[in-house]
């Protein structure tokens, strides 16, 4: 069976949605997905509302991609990993990312599956595609 | 032969229509036909990139006037 991994290194939600769009699909087309979430994506990766957040140089594009986003009916990142997980997709949360911003299990999204190390998602993700959002 | 499965996924973008053959493919059986119904503008090579993947066969792509449509049969399970 292929594997994909993602590292979700970035917590906006332009990259978000590139790291819902692929793993969506790729959970769809039968591929075993992970990702793995550290630094700033775990900032989005807590519980509480998903706000739209964009790197600062396209923040005055924010308005246009919200109406873009609602014509095309695009889900959102977060429903995305969730039809992904319906399909076997796993989500991590990095926890030496998670000590360093103080971010304890019971912060987390219930769409985290797990806090595991580096090592853990390494092994796992051996033999695999992975990519780095 | 049983008749054709529709899966309508009109108004669904990418990745929707894909997911929702793959949902329907998860309760089906080797013989199964299925038609995609789709707006989204990738569906035809997705479908096509889905088959590839999963095993599947590829019937028939057309694009009618308010949709394309995908016939899909099972093969694998």
């Amino acid at each position: 069976m292929s594997k994909l991994s993602i590292v979700v290194f970035s917590g906006t939600t332009d990259k978000l949605l590139s790291v819902g769009v692929l793993s969506q699909a790729a959970a769809a087309m039968g591929t075993e997905v992970r990702l793995f979430v550290t630094f700033w994506g775990l900032l989005s990766f807590t519980k509480g509302e998903k706000k739209m957040m964009l790197p600062k140089e396209f923040e005055s594009m924010g308005p246009a991609l919200m109406e873009g986003l609602k014509r095309e009916k695009v889900s959102s990142w977060y429903d995305m990993i969730k039809e992904a997980k319906e399909f076997g997709a796993k989500v991590y949360a990095c926890s030496m990312a998670c000590g360093v911003m103080n971010i304890k299990k019971s912060d987390l999204d219930p769409i985290v599956d797990e806090m595991v190390g580096a090592a853990t998602f390494l092994q796992q993700a051996e033999d695999g595609q992975m990519l780095f959002i | 032969m049983d008749a054709v499965k529709i899966v309508d996924s009109r108004g669904s973008a990418c990745p929707g229509p894909i997911t929702d053959l793959a949902k329907a493919y998860r309760n089906s059986k080797v013989g199964d036909v299925f038609e995609l119904w789709a707006t989204d503008k990738g569906v035809k090579p997705d479908a096509e990139a889905w088959a590839k993947k999963t095993g599947n066969e590829i019937l028939e792509a057309r694009e009618d006037p308010d949709k394309i449509v995908i016939k899909i049969k099972i093969n694998k399970r």
